[in-house]
């Protein structure tokens, strides 16, 4: 779980005593056990590490995370026998973000190295520092790494060029894969039909509004908005009117106009795909077949309209040509300006823990707005269909195994054990109720009778992490063509698209046929018919 | 031996021809090595080669060995005078390695279309990355904005120099406000970006927005339109480094001859003819120092525009430094990066040179 969201839970719900003392008397019980009682009851494990350190509880520490690495040992005992990786040095590189990602897979990791004898070594990486450090090990053939915490749009550098060793079956069996939501399972974390990813994270875009703005007598109307022609419409009419909670000028959706490294793309993203997206193709970007870009067709050129049609209106707040993705989100939205946004997951826990936030009491969310009509690129014409498709940006973390292991089978078994105890079920599940930075990811984790015997509101993670659940599940998911450098083309459209919005070309089509320009340049210099080739694969074609 | 060198030796060297063919052979040796090696190595690395190094290490160990024998070479060959040399060559051959080698590797770079994520690594495209500038029009407008921002130095002069005739002056807590107004200059440009661009200059709370609404403007917009986030930039750049100039300029004044200012009050100058006629003729070198290197500074500009506008709206503020910053982090386009930055480079030579000449005059003191 982010850490921002645990906050939140903890402060959106007061623990009443009797919970206090369950939970107390479950961890004192625990404490008292017998270690070999302890890895016997399996069948409880699930609850029993739910309740280190116990919600409420203060923040987990090294010492919580060793008890939940020991805890959840059962798996690789049945796959891997005491001492048998003795003399295996591995290293693993991931992030430090937080003090958690790489923090935590270590406490999670010395359980499982004292008990197979292998040893770790750590490379820890800040997040601005880790795409420039993984690019370069790539482009200079110093993979320097056995294992690597990784997020799926990288997929396409690294195993789209054979530098992953493949997933043996009896991973597969250890982590139970078929829990993923869907969304995760194949093609995600698979090349060429072999598998590649142990997930430990979920990421999705999904839809937050402000209560107090709608519903009867709202000043945004009795219903929320939920298709992109209503937000649109919605946002027009705000203009002139006051925000219920600030008293300054109310606002509608929040779209940012200015570049984030790449990342600001993924919010046209959430306009475009509910035109773009149709069920009946994955491709939403590129063609496949040619690598031609989609990004100036009808459908995407309707998202960028959509846009000015806004900045033509006024209805964006002043200023708002220089506001980023986090300036929406953090200095805006959670600051009451505006009343709808999309982000990811930690915009609605930052609504209460933030202490500049002033919207904790008025939010609600959704999954991705969809659209009254879908454009068909198979057809070349609009469809008056409902068509929803939520955007699954990033896509998430998960843990790869290099191919520099793919010699040597003891180190083989020794990096995919280790990567599989810290994917495995029950694992995760601790991951996901505590702060770790990562998102719930699999069925298994929707499963509310066992946050509410944790100790959470059952309410509260109905709504919440249901929007999260529902985006995940959907059919018709958008999901990141994991192709090699797609943060170039995002990062390119970025500045194209500012040109648009400040008005220095003469439509929407014109700003969309430049960034299609600017992508055929990167496909060419990538090379077209490698990107064809990982395309159709990254889309399971 | 001309009679000054004679002067200066200290001991008299009789360099056996023995000696002398020691030391060549020395360098030639450790240089044929390197070749060798490097020749090898490259073969090896293009495939031509089966047998080869696993890295240029040991190409770098031959290269290390080459400048030590090179640096003995002079004592063995040249005894004394050799000894004289060996005071700057260490120097020079630092100097060479991390400055002319990656030179000299950027420029092939920046023939090449290197882009990380390519699987083909690094492959010459002779001259189309120079077609793609021709036709950049991100570059095209980054290199017009440098425009404006140079110019813009004019103003921060004039400023600097008006700031610095009134610390110069008897004015009450001078040495206070020296200190004040220094501080800008002790501020990271990061911190200035955040401090004054995204918290100060915020819309809703930031005191500067709030200033305004109070003085009667009602949506304050500090980076909305072109014009204004270009001077915003400016102005956040002039305020960090303006105190920079001044600080110069101050210490010229203080090294002015006071006779001449007192002679031309004497004379009967008001105090606008003696700063016309003599104190802005005399401080014309400092000035002219001050000005240039601030426009060295100026060229870099980067880290603002990054933080606060990204370069927008729509590259207003862009300045190449931030474009190339873009190219290259956000795109890993390696080889078109450095072509920009290795063409930015050639352009800010001619432009100090041909700055430099241009003021060469006024850099003398008037006799």
């Amino acid at each position: 779980m982010k850490v921002e969201l645990y906050n939140y839970i903890r402060a959106a719900q007061k623990m009443n005593r009797r919970q206090m003392l369950q939970g107390s008397a479950a961890i004192s019980a625990a404490a008292m056990m017998p270690k070999g009682a302890k890895a016997a009851s399996h069948s409880n494990v699930r609850a029993e590490i739910l309740k280190i350190p116990g919600v409420g509880q203060g923040s987990p520490t090294d010492g919580d995370w060793q008890k939940v690495g020991e805890m959840c040992l059962g798996a690789t005992r049945e796959n891997v026998a005491e001492g048998e990786f003795a003399g295996v040095e591995l290293t693993f590189m991931g992030l430090n973000n937080q003090n958690l990602h790489n923090f935590l897979f270590r406490g999670f990791l010395k359980p499982w190295e004292a008990y197979t004898g292998a040893k770790i070594n750590w490379i820890d990486l800040a997040q601005a520092d880790y795409n420039a450090r993984l690019q370069q090990s790539i482009a200079t053939g110093t993979v320097d790494f056995d294992i690597i915490e990784m997020g799926a749009p990288f997929e396409g550098d690294v195993l789209g060029k054979g530098l992953a060793s493949e997933m043996p079956d009896w991973v597969k069996d250890q982590i139970d894969m078929d829990d993923y939501v869907d969304y995760l399972k194949e093609p995600v974390g698979t090349w060429g039909g072999k598998t590649y990813r142990i997930s430990i994270d979920g990421d999705c875009h999904t839809f937050a509004y402000r209560t107090d703005y709608f519903g009867e007598g709202g000043i945004g109307g009795a219903e929320v908005p939920t298709t992109w022609q209503e937000i649109n419409q919605v946002s027009k009419d705000l203009v002139g009117k006051e925000d219920p909670l600030t008293g300054l000028p109310a606002h509608g959706y929040l779209d940012p106009l200015k570049g984030w490294g790449g990342f600001g793309f993924y919010f046209l993203e959430n306009r475009a795909s509910a035109y773009a997206k149709h069920p009946n193709s994955p491709a939403w970007l590129f063609d496949p077949e040619t690598m031609q870009p989609m990004v100036n067709n009808p459908a995407w050129v309707q998202a960028i309209q959509d846009v000015m049609d806004l900045i033509e209106a006024g209805a964006y707040p002043a200023d708002q040509i220089n506001a980023d993705p986090g300036t929406t989100a953090f200095q805006q939205f959670l600051a009451g300006t505006g009343s709808m946004l999309m982000w990811w997951g930690d915009v609605g826990s930052n609504a209460r823990t933030s202490d500049t936030s002033v919207v904790g009491d008025v939010v609600g969310f959704g999954v991705n707005p969809a659209s009254d009509r879908v454009y068909n690129a198979q057809s070349g014409e609009w469809e008056d269909t409902r068509n929803e498709a939520p955007n699954m940006a990033y896509i998430g973390w998960g843990v790869y195994v290099m191919a520099t292991v793919d010699g040597d089978d003891k180190k083989h078994k020794a990096a995919w054990s280790a990567a599989a105890h810290l994917g495995g079920k029950d694992l995760s599940l601790w991951a996901s109720a505590y702060p770790s930075g990562f998102q719930p990811y699999r069925n298994s984790h929707f499963q509310f009778d066992e946050w509410e015997e944790a100790g959470y509101d059952r309410a509260f993670i109905e709504d919440y992490l249901g929007s999260n659940a529902d985006s995940y599940n959907h059919p018709n998911a958008a999901i990141e063509p994991r192709i090699p450098g797609i943060f170039q083309y995002y990062s390119v459209a970025e500045d194209e698209l500012a040109k648009g919005y400040a008005g220095q070309y003469g439509s929407a089509q014109e700003t969309a046929d430049a960034i299609a320009a600017a992508w055929e340049k990167i496909t060419d210099q990538i090379g077209r018919d490698s990107q064809i080739a990982v395309y159709k694969a990254s889309l399971g074609m | 031996m001309s009679e000054g060198d004679l002067l200066h030796t200290v001991t008299a060297d009789n360099i056996s021809d023995g000696r002398r063919r020691l030391g060549k052979a020395m360098v030639w040796g450790s240089a044929g090595l390197v070749a060798i090696l490097g020749l090898w190595q490259m073969l090896h690395e293009t495939g031509r080669v089966s047998g080869g190094f696993e890295t240029w290490r040991p190409v770098l160990y031959a290269y290390l060995l080459w400048a030590t024998a090179l640096c003995w070479s002079q004592v063995i060959v040249r005894g004394e005078m050799g000894k004289r040399t060996l005071f700057v060559l260490p120097a020079a051959l630092f100097v060479i390695s991390l400055v002319v080698f990656p030179l000299l590797f950027a420029l092939y770079i920046s023939f090449t279309d290197w882009n990380l994520a390519s699987a083909a690594g690094p492959q010459p495209n002779g001259w189309d990355n120079i077609r793609q500038m021709w036709s950049d029009a991100f570059y095209w407008n980054a290199l017009k904005n440098m425009v404006y921002y140079v110019v813009a130095v004019s103003v921060e002069y004039m400023i600097a120099f008006g700031l610095a005739l009134l610390l110069n002056a008897q004015i009450r807590a001078r040495k206070f406000f020296r200190v004040v107004f220094l501080l800008p200059l002790m501020l990271s440009p990061v911190a200035v970006s955040w401090m004054v661009g995204k918290s100060m200059m915020e819309i809703r709370f930031g005191p500067l927005a709030r200033l305004a609404r109070e003085i009667g403007i009602d949506n304050p917009s500090f980076f909305g339109s072109p014009e204004m986030a270009r001077f915003m930039i400016m102005a956040m750049d002039a305020w960090t480094f303006i105190p920079f100039m001044m600080i110069m300029l101050l210490a010229g004044l203080q090294a002015l001859p006071r006779e001449i200012i007192e002679a031309s009050k004497v004379d009967g100058a008001t105090g606008w003819q003696s700063f016309k006629e003599v104190i802005f003729p005399l401080m014309l070198p400092v000035s002219v120092t001050a000005i240039v290197i601030r426009i060295i500074f100026k060229l870099k500009l980067a880290d603002i525009i990054i933080n606060v506008t990204s370069g927008g709206p729509g590259g207003a503020t862009d300045s190449v430094t931030s474009f190339i910053f873009r190219e290259y982090r956000d795109r890993s386009n390696v080889g078109y990066g450095t072509l920009l930055a290795i063409v930015y480079l050639v352009l800010i030579v001619i432009f100090i040179t041909a700055l430099l000449k241009l003021v060469s005059r006024y850099m003398e003191r008037p006799a």
